[in-house]
């Protein structure tokens, strides 16, 4: 069974064709329009020449950037003699403000993407940037930096490979190391490993057993001594010992030294009586004078006397010798 | 001499017709769409029944299929754009996902939905009818009755179907741009400069042109290839399935040469 749609007659058929035609004329218009719009060819534009050394991964149709903002596109990208990619950019003539004459232009190429035009302007008061200005352009990516670092890392990887081959010093190094480990966990421990073999090793175990063995026998030598610095200090010190007899004869001369000075005073009185006595008789004097120049010279010997036992004896209580 | 087995026989047979039959066929798709080119071209042949019957098929092929393929391909559109969005924000990369849709839905698969969309209702519709009207003999009472089954019946129908193809494609591009700045900017108006350079970027001429080309050729093939395959089986009416069974599959493989032979030439 046929459907009524399709075999009744459709009004307005020829108008709604018409509005169909007029629509896909209308889409593509409005879409030329809109390519051309997009593609910037409506817009009044300033010519600029970029030079690099390599124009790789910039295409037709990019955008130079200024802080992240679109200023100009790309138009043609041509070798020329010198052997530079020449890259021909428009920017519009309402984005030229951003472009100085001291603005500086980076192609930067990251791993992911095409490279990036960018335009830095330090300075935004200085002058404009003439119409078909030719700059240079400052590469600053990171596929560049990538040999390098493949070189680096290559170089690294070498040594490592060096390190570790079989007769590397690192090698030798640990093998020493194993050698050692297996000396320490010999009989003689860390003994072998410093003195390198085991019967270096056991010779200064002997050593050190002769060691203490004559440690031993001192240690008896100074219990001896001991003893014996006992006996001589008690013999010395003890009551009724050398030094005890020593004091008492100190004492008793210094008992005597007593008397002594207990005579001198007297006669020193009966001086001083036969002084006044010869105070009137002047021959008798001289006499006198010369007698006590005498007593006086022997007061002076018996002083230093005394002194002298005084000094050769440190432990009397009372060393002044009190002159009249 | 040893006589060959009788199947063998019967194959090679076949095989040396295929051979022969098939450059022959598409000898006729390319002579009937030169045909239909000029007839359309010429102002002389637009009579009143010619452009009724273009009317027509203009009507059946593309104001009757507008609204649902549309919906259909926006709704595909939205889902295709949001999975690039969202991938490519995923790995870092929701600067390149514009140029990606474009590149991918707009110029590729659009175009090709809408040339499928087109051959398999109205094409398929076609083949049929011409493969009927061919086995009874309508063209040859039509011709006798002073009608020219050519400026009357199959150039409307191949204009109807090229113009489908275009309009159906060119209407669910402009929607999936719509919604492609809808999905990745929202509705704020402030990122109309990126998207219109990011478009104009990818709308180059060579693309513009291409895509121009693909969908005009899209359109010829759907419009071609089944009438030219229903005109050329015998008449006999067990060989009508055959002819829309040959007309499909030729179409298929022609839409399939058609985007790989671009997608070579573009991005090769």
């Amino acid at each position: 069974m046929a459907d009524d749609r399709y075999s009744q007659p459709v009004p307005h058929v020829e108008l709604k064709a018409l509005a169909l035609l007029g629509l896909v004329l209308g889409l593509v218009a409005a879409f030329a329009v809109y390519v051309l719009y997009a593609r910037g060819t409506f817009e009044e534009t300033q010519r600029l020449y970029l030079m690099a050394d390599n124009s790789e991964g910039v295409s037709v149709g990019a955008d130079l950037s200024f802080s992240g903002f679109p200023v100009g596109r790309v138009q043609r990208i041509e070798l020329v003699p010198t052997g530079q990619a020449r890259i021909v950019i428009d920017v519009p003539r309402k984005d030229t403000r951003w472009l100085r004459q001291s603005s500086v232009f980076t192609l930067e190429r990251g791993l992911v993407g095409g490279a990036r035009l960018r335009a830095f302007t330090g300075n935004l008061e200085d002058k404009p940037l003439p119409p078909d200005a030719v700059r240079p352009v400052l590469r600053g990516d990171t596929t560049d930096e990538l040999p390098a670092l493949i070189t680096g890392l290559k170089r690294v990887l070498d040594n490592v490979e060096r390190m570790t081959a079989m007769d590397s010093d690192l090698n030798a190094g640990l093998a020493a190391v194993r050698a050692m480990a297996e000396r320490l966990g010999g009989r003689y421990g860390a003994l072998t490993a410093l003195l390198g073999s085991e019967e270096e090793a056991k010779k200064l175990v002997t050593s050190i057993d002769r060691a203490n063995v004559l440690l031993a026998s001192l240690e008896a030598l100074s219990h001896k001594l001991g003893r014996t610095i006992d006996k001589a200090d008690a013999r010395l010190f003890d009551s009724g010992g050398v030094m005890d007899e020593t004091q008492k004869a100190v004492a008793q001369l210094n008992a005597a030294l007593g008397d002594a000075r207990a005579s001198l005073k007297k006669a020193d009185t009966v001086l001083a009586e036969a002084q006044k006595i010869a105070a009137n008789t002047s021959s008798a004097t001289a006499d006198l004078g010369a007698l006590r120049a005498q007593v006086e010279a022997s007061l002076r010997k018996l002083s230093a006397l005394i002194e002298e036992i005084n000094r050769k004896w440190p432990f009397a209580r009372d060393t002044e010798v009190k002159l009249p | 001499m040893p006589q060959l087995p009788s199947s063998v026989n019967r194959g090679l047979i076949a095989l040396g017709g295929a051979l022969i039959e098939r450059p022959a066929s598409w000898l006729r798709v390319f002579r009937f769409a030169g045909v239909a080119l000029v007839t359309a071209l010429s102002p002389s042949a637009w009579d009143p029944a010619m452009r009724r019957a273009t009317a027509q098929q203009i009507h059946f092929s593309a104001w009757q299929a507008l609204p649902g393929f549309t919906f259909a391909a926006a709704m595909l559109s939205f889902v295709l754009i949001r999975i690039v969005e969202g991938t490519a924000r995923d790995y870092g990369l929701s600067q390149y996902a514009l140029g990606l849709t474009v590149r991918v839905l707009i110029l590729e698969l659009i175009p090709v939905l809408a040339a499928l969309f087109v051959a398999l209702r109205s094409g398929a519709a076609i083949n049929t009818e011409v493969t009927l009207r061919h086995i009874r003999g309508d063209f040859e009472t039509l011709a006798s009755a002073g009608e020219d089954p050519l400026r009357h019946d199959l150039v409307p129908r191949a204009v109807g179907a090229v113009l489908a193809v275009m309009l159906l494609s060119y209407l669910s591009s402009a929607v999936a741009l719509v919604l492609a700045y809808l999905a990745l900017y929202g509705i704020s108006p402030w990122a109309i400069g990126s998207f219109m350079r990011i478009t104009g970027q990818v709308f180059g001429p060579v693309v513009v042109a291409g895509y121009a080309l693909k969908t005009l050729l899209f359109g010829a093939a759907v419009a071609a290839i089944p009438i030219t395959a229903a005109l050329a089986v015998p008449r006999e009416r067990e060989m009508a399935p055959i002819a829309v069974l040959r007309g499909m599959v030729r179409l298929g493989i022609a839409v399939a040469v058609i985007e790989g032979g671009f997608l070579a030439v573009m991005y090769a």
